[in-house]
């Protein structure tokens, strides 16, 4: 029997879908120049259906690549060609509230944005908030260990998930706890992209709603004095709870597109949010505004409808500048925050050097950029150019004491640059790591850690946290 | 003058069994802070009491609670104190055959990788030597109501199973006790 006819044998109808249309739809995630068509598509209902997916995939040897909502931006998600995709969506419900506790259980298919309606009449939320919040899911959200806006203050999906439970791939319960004496196996699952098991049930943290947030809008004459202002109000002891920065290119398209009265004739513009009880934001914003005094335009938010204003420019910024391009390319690296500005500069060089155009948008609090990298797929060697140019930048983060990804993960897109990141002897134990949990290699295999042959045959000088061989030698 | 780190790393490549403590390690001190980066990097035979008088000096923390601050910082990372590991950025370590290896960084968002830095936090000394860690830190204001956590260690066979094969991953050939 093969494995559609074994999948279709043991599961209610409607479940494995195989046929062109109805697979189709999961041939990429939010990656889209990758595609690649699975067997099949398995969409279960609930736990024990997974569980029998599992053993048939392990007993025949096929590859399980896990999908929430497919909203990924490195390709994570994309399936295999001998593979199933392993779809979650089905497992949507939120399963138990605590409000006393300020947990919800939850299973991995529910959307991010759902768990914060389903809690808001008890005055809490979940606070990571990926830019796809609307759509991106939980166990996705756990998988990736997604970031968002918020960061910051608040913390990534690992600071805010209290257990998950897991399935290994032979189908056995694991649940995972903060309580849990020994290893950190609960933080080892968040981020570990559908390598070493499947996520199927969630205890989410949840925050209590601050009473009152406002936004600090400031134009700069420079970059440099914008990314200056960004320290400058971390050293003056605000924990802001975004912290967001974009260059006049990024500005200019956010602008048309939303039209919220950005500066326009700014270099570069800083959004600050301050959130808490009323008495918390008024002293923050005391602090903010003295440090933001060199600013060339200030417009503090007056209202929630101004504040969500002054936040629509930036989050349509992938949109707007998704207008102005055929394609773009977005990045992912960090930085310790020191480095905003020279990263910035050297980005500009890039720019000229590829003959690309670049809009930068950053969550600047906590150094995670996204430099949009414009491009036309139709145009040939473009997008080979384009990701020539990314892996600049990717080095350069790495270089600079940072990493090659603040939140998308590696997927498949990064796998090149994880070798410049990490040494071999690093990467091997990546490696055994995963076969700790999955011997036979099943679970989303080829993504996230590159196989060190290929390391080998990039043949790239190994810088390692920022240190070259030889560094008395000359370089050019 | 040979370093510290080297001298670990030949004494483990030597050794047949390794009792790993903060005497033994040796090796203490703030090797980096940077104040507006809300980051510090210590040596892991580091007094807590160390990190937080230089922490004081900026009005930061450690933004978890602290049982004892005389005990070393890698003392308290490898019982798993707390809520230490959400603070955690990055690690040194050296493992059972004297590789130096470092994972996670100096950054706040970092996802490259499997989180080893996090995930040998509670790893008691059995899995490597942990040399030197990265925390954030935050300003003082923003940290209250720390609070002790009670830990349970009723844990599943397949748990233990994971565990016993992820030491053989980091120490193969099983010297630290």
């Amino acid at each position: 029997m093969s494995i559609i006819q074994e999948l279709s044998h043991v599961l209610p109808k409607g479940i494995v879908l195989t046929g062109e249309e109805d697979t189709r739809p999961f041939e990429c995630d939010g990656l889209s120049v990758y595609r690649q068509k699975p067997l099949a598509v398995v969409l279960p209902e609930t736990i024990e259906q997974i569980k029998q997916v599992l053993k048939i995939c392990k007993a025949s040897n096929t590859p399980v690549v896990t999908r929430g909502a497919g909203t990924g931006l490195a390709g994570g998600a994309m399936p295999l060609e001998k593979s199933i995709v392993l779809g979650l969506s089905k497992l949507n419900q939120v399963k138990h509230i605590d409000v006393d506790k300020q947990l919800a259980v939850v299973e991995p298919g529910v959307r991010n944005i759902a768990i914060s309606e389903a809690v808001a009449s008890y005055g809490l939320y979940y606070a990571p908030d990926p830019s796809s919040q609307i759509a991106c899911s939980i166990g996705g959200n756990v998988a990736e260990n997604s970031g968002g806006v918020h960061c910051l203050k608040y913390g990534l999906t690992v600071h805010n998930v209290e257990a998950v439970k897991i399935l290994t791939i032979d189908g056995e319960e694991l649940i995972l706890s903060r309580s849990d004496q020994g290893l950190g196996l609960l933080a080892l699952m968040n981020g570990s992209e559908g390598l070493l098991g499947v996520i199927v049930e969630i205890t989410v943290k949840l925050t209590k709603t601050p009473n009152l947030a406002r936004v600090v809008m400031a134009g700069f004459d420079s970059v440099r004095d914008c990314a200056n202002a960004v320290a400058d109000i971390i050293k003056a002891g605000v924990i802001p709870a975004g912290l967001e920065m974009m260059d006049s290119f990024a500005i200019e398209a956010a602008e048309g597109f939303a039209q919220v009265g950005y500066p326009l004739d700014a270099q570069a513009l800083l959004l600050c949010e301050l959130d808490g009880t009323e008495a918390e934001v008024r002293s923050e914003l005391d602090v903010v505004l003295k440090v933001l005094s060199g600013a060339s335009s200030i417009k503090v938010s007056d209202n929630e409808q101004e504040r969500l204003d002054l936040w629509k420019g930036r989050k349509s910024a992938f949109p707007a500048v998704g207008r102005l391009s055929p394609d773009y390319y977005c990045m992912d690296g960090t930085i310790p925050r020191r480095h905003l500005a020279d990263m910035l500069e050297k980005i500009n060089q890039l720019s000229k050097k590829y003959q690309l155009r670049v809009a930068n948008v950053f969550h600047a609090g906590d150094g995670n950029l996204h430099p949009l990298i414009l491009y036309d797929a139709n145009i040939e060697g473009e997008l080979e150019r384009t990701e020539e140019f990314g892996t600049e930048i990717l080095k350069l983060s790495v270089d600079m004491g940072g990493s090659i990804t603040g939140e998308h993960g590696v997927g498949v897109e990064k796998l090149d640059a994880m070798c410049h990141q990490f040494n071999n002897k690093e990467l091997e134990i990546f490696h055994k790591i995963k076969a700790v949990f999955d011997p036979e290699s099943l679970l989303n295999p080829g993504k996230a850690v590159p196989e060190l042959h290929r390391c080998a045959e990039l043949g790239a000088m190994h810088v390692h946290h920022g240190q070259l061989p030889h560094p008395e030698l000359e370089r050019f | 003058m040979i370093d510290r780190i080297t001298q670990i790393q030949d004494e483990i490549k030597q050794a047949t069994t390794v009792n790993i403590n903060s005497e033994w390690l040796n090796y203490s001190g703030v090797q980096e802070y940077f104040s507006e980066e809300l980051v510090i990097t210590v040596k892991a035979s580091t007094p807590i009491a160390e990190i937080c008088n230089v922490l004081a000096k900026n009005d930061q923390v450690l933004p978890f609670y602290i049982e004892d601050k005389n005990q070393s910082i890698g003392a308290a990372y490898a019982i798993g104190a707390e809520d230490l590991s959400d603070s955690v950025l990055g690690v040194q370590i050296i493992d059972g055959t004297g590789e130096l290896l470092n994972f996670g960084g100096q950054v706040m968002k970092n996802v490259a990788g499997y989180d080893v830095a996090r995930l040998l936090v509670g790893s008691a000394g059995k899995l490597a030597a942990i040399t030197q860690i990265s925390f954030k830190v935050m300003p003082k204001s923003y940290v209250n109501n720390l609070k002790t956590s009670i830990k349970t260690d009723q844990h599943s066979a397949l748990r233990l199973e994971i565990e016993r094969r992820l030491k053989t991953v980091f120490d193969p050939n099983g010297i630290f006790n």
